[in-house]
């Protein structure tokens, strides 16, 4: 297994190598440092300003190659930086790259947990529940209610959300954020809510057409046979066997919490993750982009290596070699 | 000596160079960083101290500052009562230097007004104290300038309200503590307000119709005690021509004059602002807002006026009968380079292709997005462009500016995108700015406004109109334009607040309980009828 997971990792770097070249050169594709310098500085600022700005982040170096000096390159810095963990400064207010991390780490994960954890949980069960009464009116409604759930726009979720729980019923603000426990879950009521409402119907579909392929199989028909509860057929048997599609979802999912949920964030203002990352591409703000594409890319590599260590566990007919 | 530093990339370091051996010492700073690490690491004073002095600055005394400038500009005055100009303590300078986990200045800031900022989170919220340390708080005895409540106001003041005499008198500020959010979203934030968890907020475009009506609050709303303030910003939108253009700028002469004329008759800004601004926006007759000295609320612009029949003469007259180029016999091809690609965008900038397309002219819009729009800017590459400008401070030549020859994009990379470049404006302008205020610069600022009607290089829009909505339990807010630091004469009444906040946002459960018991209602009986037949 170790040699597995060596080699998984060495391509994983491989990986996050290539996604760092491709990041910097779309960006700078589309973004020139004069620009950047702009954003940051005010679009009254002098062409001088400017060029200071460009000198004091670095950007006035070549881009891809020095001849003069050929470890001297934005794209050297930019590698450099990013393998030693050195995140540096934001383009757009100076502030450290690290520090903010940190601090939006919490709101983030404070949202996407509960969404996760419960939409995990409620997924499973309601998916187990609408499978065990499989061709009966519960299961039509509930794969009907699926499809529409999934078939609106987040978008839609969310303003409707607001408008129906927090503006008319007034159940829960409307947006907010306050880290302090005491009104913490309060604020988070909605866009949780919310965030469960809008995973729900994909997951119910996902975990139901899992476990409804694991009830015609021959050991469920047998379990039954000998006796054998309905309960603790689903629960134990068919949830047991299903394992192995359900990792894969489920681990596949955990890099997303820690980057945090872009309109989540945005439309509840929640100073985490994903909202930092939209302030950083509206604000041409690359070395925060950058960073952040970075550890997403980390976390999503690692996901990966621990989806196929589960899967040994879940399944004892499965070698990593 | 901070704006001079060029660590900080100061926007208004251009303007400060007016003072004499500013930019020396700028020079002189940077030089002896790149030379030594050594110097570089000293502390901020001690780098300055040796980069020695600034010559056009002189201290006489405690209390005296001399500035010399190296060119006459009066202006300066209002760029000293900026907040990028309040005195701070190089102590605070060197010590919040973003090292060690301290913030940056800018992010810590450190000043001497009546309020202290105690919380700063460029994410979700700033939060402003009392300052225990301001000398009307410490001194109240003082009765100094501008630490009570004055007594004394406009008349509008006093007809609104804002001279209440149980606030005359009054120590400021008023309020301990003022939280200002940042919403990145506007509906979320403005249901909020509506819902009185905030105290005052402007009002966006989805729900404009139901807040204000006939210019008014609407009767729901002013049942609810709310406040209506409007003001006239100091800005000027415009629409601009390239006047290096040899179709529409002065290259054409005469034709050219003739057609950017005829353009400017054929624009209804008012029915622009009703379909896009909700009616706010007052029309701009020249490039002075309202508030600025040479604003003239009596004068119309003559080629500010929509009036298609002259202007269907105007491009007659300027060899374009009914839109035809006689080059091509075809509509004449204009283009309209804008910097916005969105659909909201692109729905503004047909407005105004459609009242030309009305002279017969062809003009098509060409959007890109904002970088690739400044890149062909700075190239001149352009013939027709939208833009913006708001005051630095008060004064006409802060906005006249804009059209010097001297800041001309092509000339200088400067703000004058029109690239208008007029020997006679230059010289207005040049009389003008080093004037004071009076009956001189007037009669220049007539003469310059004589000249832009007839050479047209814009297409003055119009100003905005800020509408603000507050609360009944907030009182003496003002809008105060460009003087932004008024907070210190706000109240609140928290008794209020809270008692309002409680009766508006009582949760309603029932449609909870309902949706349940409908769960409940749908699923039960196919469970039991399930089960039953298992069985």
């Amino acid at each position: 297994m170790l040699a597995y997971i060596v080699r998984r990792t060495a391509y994983g770097f491989v990986v996050v190598l290539g996604v760092l070249l491709l990041l910097f050169a779309l960006f700078f594709l589309y973004a020139e440092p004069i620009e950047m310098a702009r954003r940051a500085v005010g679009e009254k600022a002098p062409p001088e300003v400017l060029e200071q700005w460009v000198v004091n982040h670095g950007y006035d170096k070549p881009t891809w190659w020095n001849s003069e000096s050929p470890g001297d390159t934005m794209l050297v810095d930019h590698f450099r930086s990013m393998l030693t963990f050195d995140f540096g400064r934001s383009d757009a207010d100076d502030s450290p790259i690290l520090e903010r991390i940190r601090a939006g780490m919490g709101p983030s994960l404070s949202l996407t947990l509960p969404i996760f954890t419960v939409g995990v949980l409620l997924g499973v069960g309601l998916s187990l529940f609408v499978a065990y009464f499989r061709e009966t009116y519960i299961d039509r409604m509930g794969v009907v209610l699926c499809v529409l759930g999934m078939s609106l726009s987040i978008l839609l979720y969310i303003i409707g959300g607001q408008f129906l729980i927090g503006k008319m019923l007034r159940w829960f603000p409307i947006s907010g954020f306050d880290a302090s426990p005491a009104v913490m879950l309060r604020f988070l009521a909605l866009p949780v809510l919310v965030g469960l409402a809008e995973g729900l119907g994909g997951s119910i579909r996902f975990y139901r057409t899992v476990f409804i392929e694991e009830t015609g199989r021959d050991y469920v028909r047998t379990a039954r046979a000998k006796g054998c509860g309905d309960g603790r057929i689903m629960a134990r048997h068919v949830l047991h066997n299903a394992m192995i599609p359900i990792l894969t979802r489920v681990v596949v999912s955990i890099p997303f919490l820690f980057t945090g949920s872009l309109l989540l964030e945005s439309f509840f203002g929640i100073p985490g993750l994903g909202s930092m990352m939209v302030d950083a591409i509206h604000g041409n703000d690359f070395a925060t982009l950058r960073a952040m594409v970075y550890i997403g890319a980390l976390l999503f590599i690692a996901a990966q290596i621990l989806t196929d260590i589960a899967y040994t566990l879940v399944d004892p007919r499965v070698r990593l070699a | 000596m901070r704006i001079a530093d060029p660590a900080v990339t100061s926007p208004v370091i251009a303007t400060f160079s007016k003072i004499a051996g500013l930019r020396d010492f700028s020079q002189r700073l940077q030089a002896l960083r790149d030379e030594s690490p050594e110097f570089a690491a000293l502390r901020i004073d001690r780098q300055y101290e040796k980069a020695g002095s600034i010559e056009g600055v002189r201290l006489h005394g405690d209390f005296g500052l001399e500035i010399v400038l190296t060119e006459p500009y009066p202006q300066i005055l209002y760029w000293f009562a900026m907040p990028f100009t309040t005195p701070v303590p190089w102590e605070a300078v060197a010590y919040y230097d973003g090292e060690e986990g301290r913030p940056f200045f800018k992010d810590h800031p450190v000043g001497c007004g009546p309020f202290e900022v105690s919380e700063f989170d460029k994410q979700s919220k700033i939060v402003m104290s009392r300052n225990a340390n301001w000398y009307g708080v410490q001194h109240p005895e003082w009765k100094a300038p501008g630490t009570v409540y004055p007594s004394e106001g406009e008349a509008i003041d006093r007809r609104l309200g804002r001279l209440d005499p149980a606030y005359v008198g009054r120590s400021l500020p008023l309020l301990d503590r003022i939280e200002l959010r940042l919403e990145k979203e506007h509906i979320p934030a403005f249901n909020k307000f509506l819902q009185g968890y905030y105290d005052a907020s402007g009002i966006v475009h989805e729900s404009f119709d139901k807040i204000v009506q006939e210019g008014g609050l609407s009767p729901e709303m002013a049942a609810r005690g709310m406040k209506l303030e409007k003001s006239v910003d100091p800005d000027i939108y415009y629409i601009g021509f390239n006047m290096n253009d040899p179709v529409i700028g002065a290259p054409a002469g005469e034709r050219g004059r003739k057609l950017r004329q005829s353009m400017s008759l054929a624009i209804d800004v008012v029915e622009f602002n009703r379909v896009f601004n909700n009616g706010r926006g007052v029309p701009a007759q020249s490039p002075i807002p309202p508030g600025i000295y040479g604003y003239e609320q009596p004068y119309r612009n003559p080629f500010r006026q929509l009036d298609l029949t002259r202007a269907q003469a105007l491009l007659e007259a300027a060899g374009y009968s009914g839109g035809i180029d006689p080059e091509t016999g075809k509509p004449l091809r204009l283009s309209f380079d804008l910097g916005d690609t969105s659909t909201a965008g692109r729905l503004r900038f047909q407005f105004f292709v459609d009242q030309w397309a009305k002279l017969g002219i062809d003009v098509e819009i060409a959007a890109t997005n904002y970088n690739k729009f400044r890149q062909k800017v700075k190239e001149g590459a352009y013939q027709i462009f939208m833009w913006g400008w708001i005051a630095d401070y008060p004064d006409p030549e802060n906005f006249l500016f804009l059209l010097w020859g001297t800041m001309a994009q092509a000339n200088s990379g400067g703000p004058n995108t029109a690239n208008f470049d007029h020997p006679e404006f230059n010289r207005l302008f040049e009389e003008m700015k080093g004037l004071d205020n009076g009956p001189e610069r007037l009669a220049i600022i007539h003469r310059i406004r004589s000249l832009l009607e007839e050479e047209r290089p814009w297409i003055e829009l119009y100003h905005r109109e800020s509408y603000a909505l507050y609360h009944s339990w907030m009182r003496n807010v003002k809008p105060a334009g460009l003087s932004l630091p008024a907070a210190k004469y706000v109240d609140i009444d928290p008794i209020e607040r809270k008692r309002m906040r409680d009766a508006w946002n009582q949760p309603i459960l029932w449609p909870a309980y309902a949706g349940f018991a409908l769960v409940a209602l749908i699923a039960i009986p196919g469970v039991v009828t399930f089960l039953r037949e298992r069985q």
